[in-house]
């Protein structure tokens, strides 16, 4: 849904959030805090053996366990059942979650937390070059945010204000360690397209005397994306030819290494997902069909919002679907937009999930997976996949995150009650067994925080008071 | 002989006019009495430091006084070698201000004239120094320093300049010390225009001079059956620092952003120093393989309490903990110096005193000042230290010289003594400017006035300085006055999402009083301003 100016309106929050500088004393404080909370964090809760206990897991793929128990060790989901038959390693750190309930971490497929420097590279139409890896932050306070909404893994893409946007990172929300241990590094390589109106600049124009800068319609968009597939193809066939003349025993010169053209050309070698933000049903279609054609698969189809229009054609060609629940009419592309979307295409067979394309959203995906029993009927189990399993599956990580399994990635999240009532909350969240979300240390933390900012407040007032007497002295015997 | 008898006619000559004895040839000195700091051995009290023909001949305790030596004798005073500030951009214009994706667009007359940086850009080429940008160093006792445009990418190839008077091409000691990278984003809608742009850019303009490398060098192998690979001068420009023969400056000041520039020197293979790295107390043991440039341009707080108070925790206090950053260096054993990076000449010593205040010592902060940036350099067989055979830059002050009162006397530089400026104004501070203070600014929109409260600093044209109102803080940036025009922007945060953005300020001081216009993203309006809160 985002468009470039509210990817930007975000951007900007972000660092409104992030300085805090004119905003009142309560956020500046909420902020330190949870940037002092990444300071703990460098150290997390680290324990060998972790075992919950008493709790209703919600373990997605295998049903609902009352009075269940998980037993993490190390970073690992070491088993999963009902407590009574559960062992209790000696020396494992014991939780008691009796009346609460425990579901896997949240996996986010539409993320734009925790990126410096811009989401988008507007300049050019196509900027497959650029990598979100190359700019994340740990320092954007939404991540603690998030993760307080249980939302553990993130798909972070760069934004839709071309037709091909950058290559995409997933990561996991490790608050507090350096980004490199965020990376998930076994996780797919991507890559973010965008069709209709944010590409063709109809959101966001540059500023008077620049150009406006091609295209600026529905077909340019597409022959923008044909165009890349065939340069792509003419630059392996380049590389070919060289290949051939070196074996043969030629000293030819090599051709140049281009970034954009080797990801473009790894995309038809199906090296790299294609995640791809669009809203009609004509464009879903024409990239549907081009991906046919130009002999790529579409991995998931972003916003979608049109999608139970098409929802056959989608199934058929294999993409999933990310998307919202209840947001529509915020821009022309998105006036047939309908809350039955998600259960439409989840009944037609699409691999669908809830994701949030905002900072703010992303911090209660639990709420929007529920909204799909609502609107159009869904389980309680189909909702919650949703928000986990789903999201999994269309980023190539179901073997280690997105239910409770053995085996699987400790991602977990311990809820006051059940996480499809909006009066639950997060207590504590796990990534790979270590906690990075603790609701008690939090409040803990938030004096001890605001003693520090104090502190150093009042410490730096004293130093200036001390070096500035000279002049000041004058002053008052003049 | 001819030296000495040379020497003699010098001498004559000084006798019968001693005003032109600044622009005299290098001759023979000896500096006596002062405590030698040597920057490679011990403090030698009462000691010698003997000059001839532009370089050190001898510098101790024992040093024989030759005839024809002019002795200044300096008794109490305190002797350096001439300190090295090695990140400036002396010399080069200002960055434009950069066109915000959103905001209205900026007129940059000054952007026009910047010229295009690129890896084949030579400091020496393009240099110009002025008197006063000479002096403002050389009172400050640094009288070398190391310099290359703050704005691109690819800053270009900086240089090692002496700052005597002499012609240009005379002040050059070594070029090009490095080629200089910073993650500059372009303006918006031109390539590129944000970090992953630009490091994208640098990744491929490194891959590009690899293959123009590898593609000349089979070509000049095998000319025939294959096509001639085309000329490029800056990518030949970068074939000397990916064989690691030039060294890469990437100017970086965060931790992340140290980290990104790490990465693509792995990536290339490239002979990195660190540049800015104030967030450098962070990562100070994974310093220890890189040399650092350490900016002493600390963050100041906001000048209201209120804005302070407003800040989170983590801005104050990493703008407490920056100026831990040299000690902690100096602890994990790091090569490092101090520089002024983008701070003005007259804020170097007073950074470096904020260094030792946050535990370094005085002896690290003057290695750090001559020995250790000569050594990043590989300038130190000629620079760096009172030792024989080295240039005979020397400073004489009257106290230590990071002590508060102290003042630079005398400079030698090149074995020549340089005139310093007789007025206190010049040690190293403009003149106050008419602009500077705290100003109350009102802009009258349609839906109300808003009031700004600023403080202004204008100091060779350009404007520095922070303000606060309700719709944001922060400093203010790509300011200019010029004894009337003045013109800055301030980065609003509105709480409706319309008034963010960029609001860029035209006016003219006229009485003591500001006027002039407002462009905004709603519009353009009046703006006035007069001095006091």
């Amino acid at each position: 849904m985002r468009t470039a100016n509210s990817e930007q309106r975000a951007a900007s929050r972000r660092e409104r959030h992030a300085l805090a500088s004119a905003r009142p004393l309560a956020v500046g404080f909420a902020i330190a805090i949870a940037i002092a909370m990444s300071a703990s964090a460098a150290q997390p809760v680290a324990a060998p053996v972790t075992v919950i206990r008493h709790a209703t897991i919600l373990t997605i793929t295998k049903g609902t366990i009352p009075d269940g128990a998980v037993v993490i060790r190390g970073s690992k989901i070491d088993w999963v059942g009902p407590d009574a038959s559960a062992s209790l390693p000696a020396g494992a750190r014991v939780i008691d979650a009796t009346g609460k309930f425990v579901m896997p971490g949240i996996v986010d497929t539409h993320s734009h937390t925790a990126i410096e420097g811009g989401i988008n590279e507007v300049s050019l139409p196509n900027t497959g070059m650029v990598r979100i890896a190359d700019v994340l932050t740990n320092e954007d306070i939404n991540v603690y945010r998030e993760l307080a909404g249980g939302t553990t893994t993130a798909l972070v893409l760069h934004g839709s204000a071309n037709p091909i946007g950058g290559q995409s990172q997933i990561v996991k929300w490790k608050w507090g360690r350096p980004v490199s241990e965020w990376i998930v590094a076994d996780a797919p390589r991507t890559i973010k397209f965008a069709l209709g109106e944010n590409p063709k600049s109809s959101n966001f124009r540059p500023p008077p005397g620049i150009p406006l800068q091609y295209p600026a319609t529905r077909m340019g968009v597409e022959e923008v994306i044909r165009g890349a597939f065939v340069s792509a193809r003419d630059y392996m066939a380049k590389w070919d030819e060289y290949n051939a003349r070196k074996a043969r025993g030629g000293n030819p010169i090599p051709p140049r290494k281009d970034l954009l053209m080797e990801e473009m050309a790894d995309v038809l070698r199906g090296k790299v997902d294609v995640h791809a933000h669009c809203y009609r049903e004509d464009e879903i279609m024409m990239l549907l069909n081009l991906g046919d054609e130009e002999g790529f698969k579409i991995r998931e189809l972003q916003h979608v919002l049109e999608g139970y229009k098409v929802a056959k054609e989608i199934a058929a060609h294999g993409a999933g679907g990310g998307t919202f629940i209840d947001w529509w009419g915020f821009k022309a592309e998105a006036y047939d937009a309908i809350p039955y979307n998600v259960a439409m295409l989840v009944r037609a067979g699409v691999l669908t999930s809830v994701n949030s394309d905002s900072d703010e959203l992303a911090r209660r995906l639990n709420q929007d997976a529920a909204k799909a029993m609502k609107y159009g009927g869904l389980s309680e189990e189909e909702a919650l996949k949703l928000c986990t399993i789903n999201g999994a599956r269309q980023l190539r990580l179901d073997h280690r995150i997105g239910s409770i399994e053995a085996g699987k990635d400790a991602d977990l999240v311990i809820w006051t009650g059940h996480p499809l009532s909006t009066y639950s909350r997060v207590e504590t969240t796990f990534i790979e067994g270590e906690v990075y979300f603790d609701r008690a240390r939090d409040l803990a933390n938030r004096q001890v925080l605001a003693q520090e900012k104090r502190d150093r407040l009042k410490k730096e007032a004293e130093e200036e008071a001390k070096s500035k007497p000279v002049k000041g002295a004058n002053h008052e015997t003049r | 002989m001819s030296r000495g008898r040379f020497a003699l006619l010098f001498l004559l000559l000084l006798l019968l006019v001693s005003a032109p004895l600044w622009a005299a040839a290098p001759g023979v000195y000896a500096i006596t009495g002062g405590t030698l700091h040597t920057a490679s051995g011990p403090d030698v009290p009462n000691g010698v430091v003997l000059i001839r023909d532009g370089l050190i001949e001898a510098a101790g305790a024992n040093v024989a006084i030759p005839a024809d030596a002019m002795v200044i004798e300096v008794h109490g005073a305190h002797v350096y070698p001439g300190l090295i500030d090695a990140q400036t951009s002396v010399g080069f214009p200002s960055p434009p201000v950069t066109a915000r994706r959103r905001g209205p667009r900026l007129q940059q007359p000054a952007a026009e004239s910047l010229p295009e940086t690129s890896p084949a850009f030579l400091a020496t080429r393009n240099v110009k120094l002025t008197e006063a940008d000479l002096d403002a160093r050389r009172v400050t006792g640094v009288l070398t320093i190391i310099t290359a445009p703050s704005f691109g990418i690819f800053n270009g190839q900086s240089a090692v300049l002496n700052l005597g008077s002499e012609p240009a091409e005379s002040r050059i000691v070594k070029t090009p010390a490095a080629l200089q990278i910073s993650f500059n984003p372009r303006p918006s809608w031109t390539f590129p225009d944000s970090l992953m742009g630009v490091i994208a850019d640098i990744r491929q303009t490194m891959l590009d001079a690899q293959q123009y490398s590898a593609a000349h060098a089979i070509y000049e192998k095998n000319p025939a059956g294959n096509r001639r690979p085309e000329t490029d001068e800056s990518l030949a420009a970068l074939a000397p620092v990916l064989s690691r023969e030039v060294p890469v400056v990437f100017v970086a000041d965060s931790e992340l952003m140290i980290r990104r520039a790490q990465a693509i020197a792995r990536e290339f293979n490239l002979r990195m120093i660190v540049s800015g790295a104030r967030q450098g107390y962070r990562m100070a043991d994974d310093l220890r393989t890189v040399p650092v440039l350490v900016s002493v341009k600390w963050p100041a707080p906001p000048a209201r309490r209120e804005d302070r108070e407003d800040q989170p925790l983590r801005v104050i206090r990493d703008r407490q903990l920056e100026p831990t950053t040299p000690a902690a260096l100096a602890k994990s054993g790091a090569q490092f110096a101090l520089v002024s990076g983008p701070g003005k000449a007259g804020d170097f010593i007073p950074g470096i005193r904020k260094a030792i205040d946050n535990g370094l010592s005085a002896d690290e902060a003057l290695r750090a000042v001559t020995i250790a940036p000569a050594r990043i350099f590989g300038v130190d067989r000629q620079l760096g230290s009172l030792d024989r055979g080295k240039i005979a830059n020397v400073v004489i002050s009257d106290k230590p010289i990071f002590a508060k009162e102290a003042k630079v006397t005398r400079v030698f530089v090149d074995g020549r003594e340089v005139r310093l400026p007789a007025s206190e104004k010049h040690a190293g501070e403009s003149p106050a400017s008419p602009i500077d203070g705290a100003w109350s600014l009102t802009v009258r929109m349609p839906q109300g006035e808003v009031a700004i409260s600023a403080t202004l600093h204008a100091e060779d044209g350009r404007l520095t300085g922070n303000f606060s109102s309700e719709k944001g803080s922060g400093d203010i940036r790509g300011g200019s006055f010029d004894g009337t025009n003045v013109e800055f922007t301030l980065s609003m945060r509105g709480q409706q999402e319309t008034e963010s953005g960029d609001w860029l300020f035209h006016g003219s001081l006229q009485d003591s009083k500001l006027f002039g216009t407002v462009s905004t993203n709603l519009g353009t309006f009046q703006f006035s301003g007069s001095k006091g809160r």
